[in-house]
């Protein structure tokens, strides 16, 4: 699905940085640093770029997000799903790197650019349309492989970040999610989904430039 | 670690290198795509301005990779504010978690990108932890 993004001061708020407005990608943290992520999840040296090349040939700027799991649990953490991580304590530790990056997101939106969100499908802090969910995970970590499931919902990353800009009467940003947390990872469907997402985005603002040319 | 690619290797990033304004951007060497090719990850830093949450919260990143065996330097932009790395209060934050502060390489806008960008690589490529520390934590 498509959400049109909505510049909340239709670019023209006054005193605001007069440069022609800008696309912006918030990107999640290991899409540009794959130390980021958990032992064994690492499917590139250093950046994903892949997916830095879709936005940058497409006149995206890059604005990359804290990861939350590094920052709460350490660069050595175990595997974890959605429900281990739902948690009054790392509920708030996300909400604090919310604020830390929502007056950045805001100031965009307010001077008019374009901001998209590209999650990490999958995940269970940054997924955007999927997450991993074993409610029973848990315990001595022993169990088999591949053994969680994927779920349609947000991480819980993404449902504070959400929140916070909500908060901030903030528009909800359209976003996708790179699908390289769920299972078996497939770089050309990948690319290929998320190219998609970045086209129907230009398609869209063709067609809202379009009602706006109409008398 | 079986079947990861991660490169343990990273560097703090000005905006102003992730986001070049148009004008700039043919004076400067293509850093995302250097650091690409070196199998460097990115700490993106903030434009410049007041951002003292978000720099605590990337200072606590850094000390976590620091403390176990990941490499990290700063790039920097000669002729910006701080060179881009907003360092008078990033070092502090560093410093008050027991991170030594990381090797830095200056980007020299005023001299040709092509030659920058080679200066950058070699950079990149001869810089990592003494191989004892490697071998502690990277298997």
């Amino acid at each position: 699905m498509v959400t049109t993004s909505r510049r909340i001061d239709g670019g023209k708020e006054p005193g605001v940085e007069r440069d022609a407005p800008r696309k912006v990608a918030l990107v999640a943290n290991c899409l540009l640093n794959q130390n980021a992520k958990v032992c064994e999840g690492a499917r590139y040296r250093g950046l994903v770029n892949p997916v830095v090349e879709a936005l940058r040939s497409r006149g995206y700027q890059l604005q990359q997000l804290p990861c939350p799991e590094l920052a709460f649990a350490g660069v050595r953490r175990w595997w974890a799903v959605y429900e281990q991580y739902d948690t009054p304590a790392y509920r708030a530790h996300c909400r604090r790197l919310a604020q830390a990056i929502a007056p950045l997101i805001e100031q965009y939106l307010r001077r008019g650019d374009e901001v998209i969100l590209i999650g990490l499908d999958g995940s269970p802090s940054t997924g955007v349309r999927f997450t991993s969910s074993k409610p029973d995970w848990g315990g001595r970590p022993n169990r088999p492989e591949d053994d969680w499931e994927i779920v349609p919902r947000r991480g819980v990353w993404i449902e504070e970040l959400e929140a916070e800009l909500a908060r901030r009467g903030l528009p909800p940003l359209p976003a996708t999610g790179w699908a390289l947390d769920m299972g078996r990872f497939d770089e050309a469907g990948s690319r290929r989904d998320l190219e998609q997402f970045l086209d129907s985005r230009e398609i869209a603002a063709g067609s809202r430039g379009d009602d706006s040319a109409a008398p | 670690m079986n079947g990861d690619a991660r490169g343990w290797r990273m560097a703090l990033v000005p905006d102003t290198l992730i986001n070049p304004r148009t004008l700039a951007r043919a004076a400067l060497p293509d850093v995302l795509g250097v650091l690409t090719a070196c199998g460097y990850g990115v700490l993106q830093l903030p434009p410049p301005g007041e951002h003292g949450l978000l720099l605590a919260v990337i200072a606590d990143q850094v000390a976590e990779y620091a403390h176990h065996g990941y490499a990290v330097v700063a790039i920097g932009v000669r002729g910006e504010p701080g060179d881009g790395l907003h360092w008078r209060r990033l070092a502090p934050l560093l410093r008050h978690r027991g991170v030594a502060l990381p090797p830095r390489h200056l980007i020299r806008p005023d001299v040709d990108a092509a030659t920058e960008g080679q200066r950058f690589a070699a950079f990149l490529s001869g810089y990592d932890l003494p191989v004892e520390a490697q071998r502690h934590w990277r298997v």
